[in-house]
């Protein structure tokens, strides 16, 4: 019983003295802890401000490097671009400055009933473009034919006069009318109507100069002034080679307005008038002035979404010439009126057909006429490659030749070759 | 008597009338930079570019063949009143842009000068003809210039843009690269999301009435096993059209892609073969629903993915 009463003193002690000794570590030991975790707590702070400032700072690298990589991109690209079209210009280089070549064939087979048939071989033409400078550009159409051949033109055009003019220069189709000024294979039919060919004389060419002037309106409106030796191919009222009195050239003004009726449907309308203030013909020693006007209406039927396989084209001109004829020994001062009218229908995108209706007054025979009624059949081969069938009736009382009597058949051939266009003008 | 009509009060009616003709022209958009495009989606990319400091109309509506654009004399005036002309380029343009240049009084839109941006440079083009001859049809010699229905290329027409206008308006400059900027990040997540939606389209065979299309199945994984037209710009002749509709047939092609063709021979064919006929325009614009070019190819690639499902 003493024993065990010593025992638990002993064990008392013990704890009490354990107590006393190891009470006071325990609380050093809570306060370490709590040291290092606010030690660590701090650390962790730290490597997070750390992380997030490593965080801010790569992804300003990163947007940095975007837009390195945006720059790089586009500096590629316009690096390409340069080294593309280096390429172009090394491989252009030996036929860099060469013009623009083409050449049109043009050949019919022909009955007349009133003078047979013939193989028409009508034109082999040759077309040249190019930038002169920075200042103009030049063209030439050189034909050849069973005629010979001659320069049809060969022109320079100025690209950068100020206040919307333009000037051109050299031997050229006068800006009279829509169809005279077309070259006779770019025609919607076969041949040149009587009426322009006996009007105007054929073509519209002409040796002179032209200042054109873009009006600053909202809607298309063009005028032309002109000054030339002579207008008309087969004009042979002047002499083309001899100097003369200025007084004996031909000056033109033209006015060209187009109207948009809606998006498939315009109109086109102009108005040229030419004046020659003096003209002697054969038989007359007297001479005087000549005035040939001109009106040209076109219609268009172009639906833009299927423009390739429809559409419809309806022109008509109205020509007036007034001016001193001698007929029966008594020279007078007459007025002649003709014209022509046409439509055309896209059949579907190679094939098209149409209808020319043709007045040609004789201007040396006042009160006679030829009228012509052709209908035309087109196949559209390709874009280069043209078939074109055209039955035409005339019913003449000038009488002056028989080939423009009774009826005729065409078949006509036009080809490409290279680049061959005439442009705004004959659109 | 016709001195008379021009005395006195007609003459003063005939001046003012255009005087009030020419200020009209002069005001409009005197502040703005006029740009004129040739096709739809180039001036919808130009607008996003240029935002209000331009003032950008399309010539073409969208819906023309892309080699069929009428000549209209009503651009002209556009042209001439133009700051910068924007076009797609590799002779894409080359049957009617150059016949307005030539009477639209303007050089500074003239090619080569800086007002011309040609959006083609820097493109990677696909097709481009090793033999350049008209025996092969009616080639661009420079290549097939249908890039835009690629989106991955259009961000290269962007930029051409955007380097277009600094070029000839540089005080812009920093507006129009941020625009561009934005434009390129907008259409690359347009460009996820087509790619994603575009999954089915991946390997399907389809025929095309001219070659238009082959960016687009670039891009998104199909496969052109022929055209409707003989050669490019030629019309298919009989025994072409035999031949097509045997490998049609025979190589089980799904699609028959047309635009502002005749739909004539694309309804013969698909009556033959059972192909599935598809009118999709290569331009944009054509509709509420194509008026912008992430509309267009979002329009495009919508249909043609509902075409197969």
């Amino acid at each position: 019983m003493g024993s065990l009463v010593r025992k638990s003193r002993l064990v008392s002690g013990c704890v009490v003295l354990s107590y006393v000794f190891l009470l006071p570590r325990t609380g050093l030991t809570q306060e370490s802890t709590t040291d290092t975790l606010r030690r660590q707590v701090t650390e962790m702070q730290e490597q997070l401000k750390k992380a997030l400032e490593r965080i801010d700072q790569l992804e300003k690298e990163k947007s940095a490097n975007t837009g390195k990589i945006d720059q790089l991109q586009s500096a590629t690209t316009a690096r390409l671009g340069e080294v593309e079209k280096s390429v172009q210009a090394v491989q252009s280089a030996p036929t860099a400055l060469n013009p623009a070549m083409g050449l049109v064939l043009d050949a019919t087979a022909e009955h007349r009933a009133k003078v047979g048939g013939t193989f028409n071989f009508r034109a082999a033409e040759l077309g040249i473009a190019a930038s002169v400078d920075p200042f103009a550009r030049m063209y030439s159409f050189i034909n050849g034919s069973r005629e010979g051949v001659e320069v049809e033109e060969a022109a320079a055009l100025t690209t950068s006069l100020p206040w919307n003019l333009t000037a051109k220069g050299g031997r050229f189709h006068a800006d009279f009318g829509r169809l005279p000024k077309y070259h006779e294979h770019e025609l919607p039919f076969v041949n040149m109507p009587l009426s322009v060919e006996r009007m105007v004389g054929g073509e519209t060419a002409a040796d002179g100069v032209e200042m054109v002037y873009l009006f600053p309106t909202p809607f298309f409106l063009r005028a032309t002034l002109g000054g030339y030796n002579k207008m008309g191919e087969e004009n042979e009222r002047l002499d083309d080679s001899k100097s003369r009195a200025w007084s004996r050239f031909t000056y033109l003004g033209r006015l060209n307005t187009y109207l948009d009726i809606t998006d498939n449907h315009s109109l086109e309308l102009g108005t040229s008038m030419t004046y020659t203030p003096s003209v002697r013909l054969v038989g007359d020693p007297v001479g005087g002035d000549r005035l040939l006007n001109g009106i040209d209406l076109t219609y268009r039927y172009q639906p833009l979404s299927s423009l390739v396989y429809q559409g419809l084209t309806w022109g008509s001109e109205l020509f007036t010439n007034r001016e001193r004829i001698p007929f029966d020994d008594v020279a007078k001062r007459r007025l002649s009126i003709g014209g022509y009218s046409y439509a055309e229908l896209k059949l579907n995108k190679s094939w098209s057909t149409g209808f020319l209706f043709d007045y040609g007054p004789s201007i040396e025979k006042p009160g006679k006429k030829t009228i012509g009624y052709s209908p035309f059949l087109t196949w559209n081969i390709s874009e280069f490659n043209r078939l074109r069938f055209q039955y035409s009736y005339l019913r003449d009382s000038v009488r002056a030749d028989k080939e423009d009597a009774g009826n005729q058949f065409f078949l006509q051939w036009t080809t490409v070759i290279g680049a061959h266009t005439h442009g705004f003008l004959t659109r | 008597m016709k001195i008379e009509l021009l005395k006195g009060k007609n003459w003063k009616v005939f001046f003012i009338s255009l005087a009030f003709i020419w200020l009209q022209t002069g005001l409009v958009s005197a502040q703005q930079i006029r740009a004129v495009a040739s096709w739809p989606a180039l001036a919808d990319i130009t607008k996003q570019i240029g935002k209000e400091l331009v003032n950008v109309e399309s010539l073409a509506t969208g819906v023309e063949d892309p080699h069929g654009v009428p000549v209209k004399p009503s651009f002209v005036p556009r042209l001439n009143r133009a700051d910068v002309l924007i076009l797609i380029g590799l002779d894409d343009e080359h049957a009617w842009i150059p016949a307005l240049l030539e009477v639209a009084g303007n050089p500074k839109i003239l090619l080569g000068r800086p007002g011309y941006i040609d959006c083609s440079v820097g493109v990677p083009v696909l097709e481009a003809p090793t033999l350049v001859d008209r025996s092969e049809g009616d080639l661009h010699p420079k290549g097939n210039p249908h890039y835009l229905l690629d989106p991955v290329r259009a961000k290269i027409v962007a930029q051409n843009i955007a380097r277009g206008l600094s070029r000839n308006f540089p005080q812009h400059q920093q507006a129009f690269e941020k625009n561009l900027k934005a434009y390129v990040a907008e259409l690359d997540k347009w460009i996820d999301r087509w790619e994603k939606m575009a999954a089915p389209l991946r390997g399907i065979k389809f025929v095309e009435y001219h070659p238009e299309w082959i960016y687009l199945a670039d891009r998104f994984g199909m496969k052109r096993i022929g055209s409707v037209e003989l050669k490019p710009g030629i019309e298919p002749t009989p025994n072409h059209l035999v031949d097509l509709t045997q490998q049609i047939k025979q190589e089980k092609a799904q699609l028959l892609i047309y635009g502002a063709q005749n739909p004539r021979v694309p309804q013969q064919i698909s009556n033959e073969t059972g192909i599935k006929v598809l009118r999709l325009y290569s331009g944009g614009g054509s509709g509420p629903e194509t008026d912008s070019y992430i509309k267009w190819i979002d329009y495009t690639v919508r249909t043609l993915v509902q075409s197969v499902s």
